[in-house]
């Protein structure tokens, strides 16, 4: 019993599950679910899927190389058993994992690093470019700063002159 | 080696379907229409064709059949003998005589009927000529059917003959009916002979193959034989006779010590002096059957003096076979028993030797051997002096083959242990038990496969402690210089402020807005038109909510509000002026101006009027003008109705509808 890789995705598929293509050069496909079954019909490429663990080693997305990985290495000619070794290996198998995590964490960590400045800097730009869209020009003069208008109190204004004497007034 | 294999003889029909094909075929093989104005050597030609062909293919087919069977004389006289008995060397030859004489007849037929047919002067002639010729041909043919099916029920019989070489080893097993010549076959060979307790059991010779030092051995299994003389033998008998005649083979005589045969020995005995002169030439061995029945040893005196007197006589033919050899009484003389099977293969094999070795002694005494023998040379040192050197086997190797040989003895074998346990269905073997591991206690160990995602089969490793140290290592330091390096830059003076944020966030609301405002207006493009004016019945486009709108961008909305109030004559009365010529349309400003004026004079002329400023040459070109822009902003008809440039002409009647032939079918509907 082994737990295969999905060649599209590079999930693992756990026995019962998934299907598995062997072409005409004899050449096997896992396939994890039938997203990635169908997905391989049409022809995809999955270093171009984006949700593929393909892409994300590709696009530096996630850790690529690293000593971790070197410990899962498929072995064709097996060992004979040894029970002291398989413990040790049992034991060594959490700790790898522990290790593998903790790295992963921090590259996602250098990964987003920038980001924040980025997004400050993006924000600054933003205001200054579109404070016309809620404060007037009119009103940026009077208070120059990128901040929303204090609210005036509306004036109702009232025309007190009848029509009568303002046709009077044209004609004068 | 030719194998006499009679299964490739062709079918004879019986003479009504022998009548039958040969004239269906010349119907179909040969022209069928004749016309009486044809010329007449045409017609001649029609019919002698029709004549010859048919002759030609009794020809043939008669020719086939006499071909295919044997022919008494030409073949082995085993065989031939064989077919003698079962049927009838003179009817087979007479059928065949006939057959031929029928064909002799049909050629001549043909010749008659050709020459006639030559000088024919009519069609009917002709015809009748032909049919006379075809009538006689057939008329011959059914003279002969009783003896096409006598050739065909020969044939049937003689495809079932078994197929048995006469020159090959073989050995031949005969004896008094009953004895258990054909448990024997069974149980030496792969043959399923028929075994019945009544007498003649096997009506025919049935052969088997048996293998004896690698060579390939026919065993023949022959009918009883009874003894009287060879006048008084019946079918079945003589073909034991003859095979013990003919064929070249170990004779092995089958005696049944018991009488269950319903034979006494003194029956059996005598017959085996009365066919003793068929024995001559051939390894003959006496094999006492039934000894389960009754033992050899405690035969009755008389019984033992006549198998006494059997094997002397069988010990003096033997003697004559192998030059050299004294008579040995004790080979020809063997005991058995086909129920128990004790004893079968021993007289098997003493037949099979004593046969090979007089075939032995045959080919080394015929010319044929030099050239074997030259072929053969068996190189054997010379020797240089009388020392002896017996071959050299260490002692070791001695005592480790007896070792062996005890442990082999008293060894539990797995089947033993699988036979305890329940059988093969229940018990399932240990195989972890000859596990071979460092530790003897980690036999029945489970080894782990999976876990967590991980196939540890990939993670075994001789030197995995030593690679987890080292990664341990690498993580420390890692850890150590991550926490040096490890400072945020601070960048609190980019920050923005709370009223900034707020600023910013209004900013993103607006532009969502005027994004899902535009999408709406894209959508229904033209569709929708702007609600106008007069239909706004909920009052919405007012003053206050512009007052809003304005104040909420920062500005001071009195004086525009101020102003539309002003502008708009909604509320107020219309007053006619007295001029006649103020337009009430018009607002009147404050401080109106002398331009406004002369906008509102040029209203209360004719409209066609071109006045000067306008830069029309005469009030012609101004109405041409002001008529291309009305129809220039007409809108246009959306009520999916005909419109003006729709009214287009088709060809109501086209031409390739309305003319010409039609490819297929009928013209009557246009």
């Amino acid at each position: 019993m082994r737990l295969e890789k999905c060649w599209f995705c590079s999930s693992t598929v756990y026995p019962g599950h998934g299907i598995q293509f062997v072409r005409n050069d004899a050449k096997v496909f896992r396939f994890c679910r039938s997203k990635c079954h169908k997905n391989f019909k049409m022809k995809r490429n999955p270093r171009k899927v984006k949700w593929t663990k393909a892409y994300r080693k590709l696009h530096g997305k996630e850790l690529t190389q690293d000593t971790t990985f070197e410990f899962e290495r498929r072995r064709n000619r097996p060992e004979r058993y040894n029970r002291d070794l398989v413990d040790q290996t049992l034991n060594a198998i959490k700790k790898i994992e522990e290790v593998r995590e903790k790295r992963e964490s921090k590259f996602w960590e250098s990964r987003m690093k920038g980001k924040k400045s980025q997004e400050r800097k993006e924000a600054a730009v933003e205001l200054e470019q579109n404070i016309h869209l809620v404060k007037a020009p009119g009103a940026m003069v009077a208070e120059p700063g990128l901040t929303l208008p204090k609210q005036q109190v509306k004036m109702k204004v009232k025309v007190s002159m009848p029509k009568q004497q303002q046709i009077q007034a044209v004609q004068e | 080696m030719v194998l006499y294999n009679f299964k490739k003889i062709t079918v004879v029909p019986s003479g009504k379907d022998f009548v039958d094909i040969i004239l269906s075929r010349t119907q179909r093989q040969t022209p069928t229409v004749v016309h009486k104005g044809y010329a007449i050597n045409r017609i001649r030609q029609f019919y002698m064709r029709k004549v010859k062909y048919t002759q030609s293919n009794f020809h043939e087919k008669i020719s086939t059949i006499l071909e295919d069977f044997p022919r008494l004389d030409d073949i082995h006289p085993f065989y031939g003998e064989l077919l003698n008995h079962l049927y009838d060397k003179d009817h087979y030859k007479l059928a065949l005589g006939q057959l031929n004489t029928a064909r002799n007849l049909i050629e001549k037929i043909s010749k008659d009927y050709v020459r006639l047919l030559k000088y024919g002067d009519s069609l009917y002639r002709c015809k009748q000529l032909k049919k006379a010729a075809l009538g006689r041909m057939c008329t011959v043919m059914k003279r002969v059917s009783p003896s096409l099916a006598y050739l065909e029920q020969v044939r049937q019989h003689m495809s079932r003959l078994p197929s048995i070489d006469p020159n090959t080893r073989t050995i031949l097993i005969c004896g008094y009916p009953n004895v258990g010549k054909s448990s024997f076959i069974n149980k030496i060979t792969r043959a399923d002979v028929d075994v019945q307790p009544y007498a003649f059991t096997t009506k025919s010779l049935f052969v088997g193959h048996t293998d004896y030092k690698y060579l390939r051995w026919q065993v023949i299994d022959t009918p009883g034989i009874l003894d009287h003389p060879l006048e008084e033998c019946n079918t079945i008998e003589m073909l034991s006779i003859t095979a013990l005649a003919y064929l070249r083979a170990a004779v092995l005589f089958v005696v049944d010590l018991s009488g269950s045969c319903g034979y006494s020995l003194a029956q059996q005995a005598s017959l085996f002096h009365s066919i003793r002169p068929l024995f001559a030439n051939k390894p003959l061995i006496i094999a006492c059957n039934k000894t389960d029945l009754q033992p050899i040893e405690t035969l009755p005196e008389s019984d033992a003096l006549l198998l006494q007197e059997m094997k002397r006589e069988a010990a003096k033919a033997g003697a004559g076979l192998v030059d050299g050899a004294p008579p040995d009484e004790e080979g020809c003389l063997l005991t058995m028993s086909t129920m128990t099977e004790e004893g079968v293969i021993a007289v098997k094999n003493a037949a099979c030797e004593k046969l090979l070795q007089q075939r032995v002694e045959v080919k080394m005494k015929s010319k044929k051997i030099n050239d074997c023998l030259n072929r053969i040379h068996v190189a054997v040192p010379r020797q240089r002096d009388q020392k002896e050197r017996p071959p050299c086997i260490p002692q070791a190797v001695l005592d480790a083959k007896v070792a062996e040989a005890k442990v082999l003895e008293k060894r539990k074998l797995e089947k033993d242990l699988e036979n305890e346990n329940g059988g093969a269905g229940v018990y399932s073997a240990n195989l972890h038990k000859h596990y071979l591991l460092l530790d003897p206690d980690w036999k029945e160990d489970i080894m782990p496969e999976i876990m967590d995602g991980h196939n540890i089969a990939d993670f075994i490793d001789a030197d995995i402690l030593q690679r987890l140290d080292e990664l341990e290592r690498e993580e420390e330091e890692a850890a150590a210089t991550a926490q040096a390096a490890d400072e945020d830059e601070d960048m609190s003076d980019q920050e923005l402020t709370a009223e900034e944020t707020e600023a910013l966030l209004a900013i993103r609301r607006k532009k969502k807005q005027i994004l899902e405002e535009h999408r709406l207006k894209k959508s229904t493009a033209d569709n929708k038109p702007v609600m106008p004016r007069k239909h706004d019945h909920n009052r919405q486009f007012n003053t206050g909510r512009m007052g809003q709108h304005l104040s909420s961008l920062g500005l001071d909305p009195g004086a525009a509000v101020e102003r539309i109030r002003s502008k708009s004559r909604l509320g107020r009365k219309r007053e006619r002026s007295a001029g006649g010529g103020d337009d009430y349309a018009m607002d009147i400003d404050q401080q109106p101006t002398k331009k406004m004026r002369a906008r509102s004079r040029s209203l209360s002329r004719p409209h066609t009027e071109a006045l000067p400023g306008e830069g029309y040459k005469d009030s012609a070109q101004k109405m041409k003008a002001m008529k291309i822009a009305k129809k220039a902003v007409k809108q246009r008809n959306k009520d999916a109705r005909k419109g003006e440039a729709d009214r287009v002409h088709y060809n109501l009647k086209p031409k390739h509808l309305f003319s010409g032939k039609r490819g297929t079918g009928k013209t009557d509907r246009r």
